[in-house]
């Protein structure tokens, strides 16, 4: 077969044209085989469509009714078109949310990151019990928050409670954990941190589980150092699943109600109310409900254009 | 790359976003997400099923006899009630998504506030013909005074109280023995009970405004209210900038200032709060009813303390009728008035069974032996009942922008300013009325 033939071939097979055949069909088979997939495709979807839009569509129609009218959770209320936005988003309170809601999250993801890689690093190494080590390293994540963060209050918010009395028979004074507004945030994002390293850790373990040990001892005979061969070889095989830890963690701590609320209900004196606390407490506290969903939509809002930046560093690490 | 692999990629990546704007939503769905209601019971006869909703207000062998008060009706018609038991996360909400659908109680008990909110919203029955004839059968006058007047509207009563969650101080003995000081009598000697406190290692001013407890939030309303001020004027307005309330919060941060008030109060859970009073750590402070109970220490050395009289010799202390309300979605408002009647006649056991951490609202049974051999119990009716004031103080009428009073931010933050002292009066009651004047509803 001649090369021309062969690039031919290739052009036709690409175009899906049988041998001989022009390549064509005729064009009344063709619309009505087009016809009924159209049906079936239809008909095939509808029932996921019709469940999508009882479950995400029908309560996100209902929310931006709710963020554009002055009503309660019982009652629509007034159209007021975008007041509601526009008093959310000229309240210190809400930019002093959001602020803490960025270095919690900055904090709960890369934190939680960086003890989760350390320790799925450290677990690939061959060491005694690794099995039980791992299975004891997830329990954080599979406690109850409920549970941990009563461990934790217990842990830290009286003058007499462990950590508090550990730092004082060790000299360094009496931390108020709680109670302090900086220690308050910092004890909030630790607590986070710990509650979420087990999930980035299974993230990383098992990218680290399929990268071939051979391009190790290739880079080993090729004279690479132990950190050459991390920032050169592991960061860049699990980059992929690190995008996409990144991503879910940063929803994961921006949606966290439960791990602020049952340790420190937002305070002190606001110091760690995050905009899924604020909007709580706006909608449930205040009976506020047009400035409550206003605040959830702009979370969403946010959450999605991160979402998106993190998604094209996914799809950009694929190609590379 | 191929055609068929770039339509897979493109799909691949409509459907991740896809996926992430819906995990991204979850706030908005949580946001406005309703609560479950779950459906009464069927049977019954002409009267069906009164649906009966209630809180956990004790422990749980307050709510199985509760359970078991209720399912004993049987109406005239044949009436019959079901029981339901709904916890206090997100009450409002699922109240208020359950009415929305129909589904909702036809009677229940509920927030302090929660009659008037849902009043203003037309989902009411006026318990009129339920007092009427609560006077018929002898009950009405078993009220103890002034009880039953603050839920009386224009239109009628709103609900109908069933017990008294009172605010009082409380003290333990041996502490004050140990300081060798005096039970405070006024403000003054409050202040030195705390110094002298102090030096033993307790607090005098025990209080805690961390996750979910509001006693910071009732201190600081019960001592303006101590000082003849309080939220609202006579008329019902706003008024948190009189002297006398700057007076009660100065007050307070000097009690913060001479370190009587706990500097880690800011973060107390209630449990943290309870811990305290157990460990000895709490001298004095406004607790509930049955404190002994609550911290588990019944050897005798908590005790009610006598009111304190503020600078002007006002006398006065908060409290929270709690109350039960009837609604109009009912499948027969006789049946819901009979039941609530019938419900008031029997609780008296749940007092007789010692289920209760509140003070009843009939004379008869503050008369039990099960309640009057509680010293504690028979001097906060004598001496505290009869000066207590609502949180609508110094108007008398409760009404629904109480609930946004109760437990709201501006409240929370202003009380944890006060406790952490890094404000001073005015300021601190200036941003609490400008938080409270946004919520407010006109």
């Amino acid at each position: 077969m001649s090369s021309t033939t062969t690039q031919s071939g290739l052009a036709r097979a690409r175009r899906g044209v049988a041998p001989g055949g022009s390549g064509a069909l005729p064009g009344k088979r063709k619309s009505k085989l087009s016809a009924q997939a159209t049906r079936t495709f239809f008909w095939l979807l509808f029932p996921s469509v019709v469940l999508l839009v009882l479950i995400h569509g029908y309560p996100l129609v209902y929310a931006a009714i709710q963020a554009t009218h002055d009503g309660d959770l019982l009652q629509t209320g007034n159209f007021v078109g975008a007041q509601n936005f526009a008093t959310v988003l000229t309240s210190p309170a809400f930019w002093k949310a959001a602020q803490f809601t960025l270095w919690f999250t900055i904090v709960g993801v890369f934190g939680s990151w960086l003890v989760g890689l350390g320790l799925a690093l450290l677990l690939r190494t061959k060491i005694p019990a690794g099995g039980t080590f791992k299975v004891l390293l997830l329990l954080p994540w599979v406690v109850p928050i409920v549970v941990s963060s009563t461990a934790w209050n217990w842990l830290v918010a009286t003058p007499d409670s462990l950590i508090p009395s550990l730092f004082r028979n060790l000299g360094l004074g009496t931390p108020l954990f709680l109670a302090d507004p900086t220690l308050a945030s910092i004890t909030v994002m630790v607590f986070k941190v710990w509650v979420s390293f087990p999930f980035m850790m299974m993230m990383i373990s098992a990218a680290l589980a399929s990268v071939d040990t051979t391009v190790y001892e290739a880079a080993s005979m090729d004279g690479a150092s132990p950190w050459q061969q991390f920032t050169q070889i592991t960061l860049p095989l699990i980059a992929r699943s690190t995008y996409i830890s990144w991503i879910l963690m940063t929803i994961f701590c921006v949606n966290d109600f439960p791990t602020i609320y049952l340790l420190t209900g937002g305070g002190p004196v606001n110091a760690t109310t995050s905009l899924v606390v604020l909007a709580y407490r706006t909608v449930f506290q205040d009976f506020a409900t047009g400035p409550g969903v206003a605040i959830a939509f702009l979370m969403t809002m946010t959450l999605v254009v991160i979402s998106v930046i993190l998604y094209r560093q996914i799809r950009k690490s694929s190609v590379e | 790359m191929n055609a068929t692999s770039e339509q897979r990629r493109s799909f691949s990546r409509r459907g991740f976003l896809g996926l992430t704007a819906a995990a991204a939503a979850a706030p908005l769905l949580a946001a406005c997400g309703g609560g479950s209601a779950s459906q009464g019971g069927g049977g019954g006869g002409a009267g069906g099923t009164i649906k009966f909703w209630d809180m956990p207000w004790a422990t749980p062998a307050y709510n199985d006899a509760a359970k078991s008060v209720a399912e004993g009706f049987s109406g005239a018609n044949g009436a019959k009630a079901s029981y339901q038991i709904i916890q206090w996360n997100n009450f409002y909400q699922t109240f208020s998504s359950a009415i929305a659908s129909k589904t909702g109680p036809a009677v229940s008990t509920g927030g302090g506030f929660q009659a008037f909110q849902f009043e203003q919203q037309g989902q009411i029955a006026y318990a009129d013909k339920v007092i009427e004839k609560l006077k018929a059968n002898g009950q009405f006058n078993d009220f103890l005074p002034g009880v039953l007047d603050p839920f009386k509207s224009d239109k009628g009563y709103v609900a109908v109280p069933w017990q008294l969650d009172m605010r009082v101080f409380w003290y333990r003995k041996s502490l004050f023995e140990k300081a060798n000081v005096a039970l405070p009598t006024d403000w003054p000697s409050l202040l030195e009970a705390g110094k002298a406190l102090k030096k033993v290692g307790a607090f005098g001013f025990t209080t805690g405004a961390g996750a979910g407890n509001n006693y910071a939030n009732h201190s600081m309303i019960m001592m303006m209210v101590n000082n003849g001020g309080g939220v609202w004027n006579k008329d019902g307005q706003l008024d948190l900038m009189n002297d006398r309330n700057v007076e009660a919060m100065e007050f307070v941060l000097e009690l913060v200032s001479n370190g009587i008030v706990d500097p880690a109060a800011v973060s107390y859970t209630t449990d943290n709060m309870s811990a305290q009073w157990k460990d000895g750590k709490a001298g004095y402070g406004l607790f509930q009813v049955n404190v002994p109970q609550r911290v588990g220490d019944t050897s005798g050395d908590l005790l009610v303390a006598d009111p304190i009289k503020g600078p002007h010799g006002d006398k006065a202390t908060i409290v929270f009728p709690n109350n039960i309300m009837m609604y109009t979605n009912t499948p027969s408002q006789e049946a819901s008035e009979e039941f609530l009647v019938y419900y008031l006649g029997q609780l008296k056991q749940l007092w007789q069974k010692k289920l209760m951490s509140a003070l009843p609202v009939f004379k008869s049974i503050t008369e039990i032996p099960e309640f009057a051999d509680d010293p504690n119990n028979v001097k906060i009716v004598k001496d505290w009942q009869p000066i207590a004031k609502t949180f609508a103080a110094q108007g008398s009428t409760l009404n629904a922008n109480l609930a946004a009073l109760d437990g709201g931010q501006a409240l929370n933050q202003f009380s944890q300013s006060i406790i952490t002292g890094k404000t001073d009066a005015k300021t601190a009651l200036q941003t609490f009325q400008s938080g409270l004047e946004s919520v407010l509803k006109k």
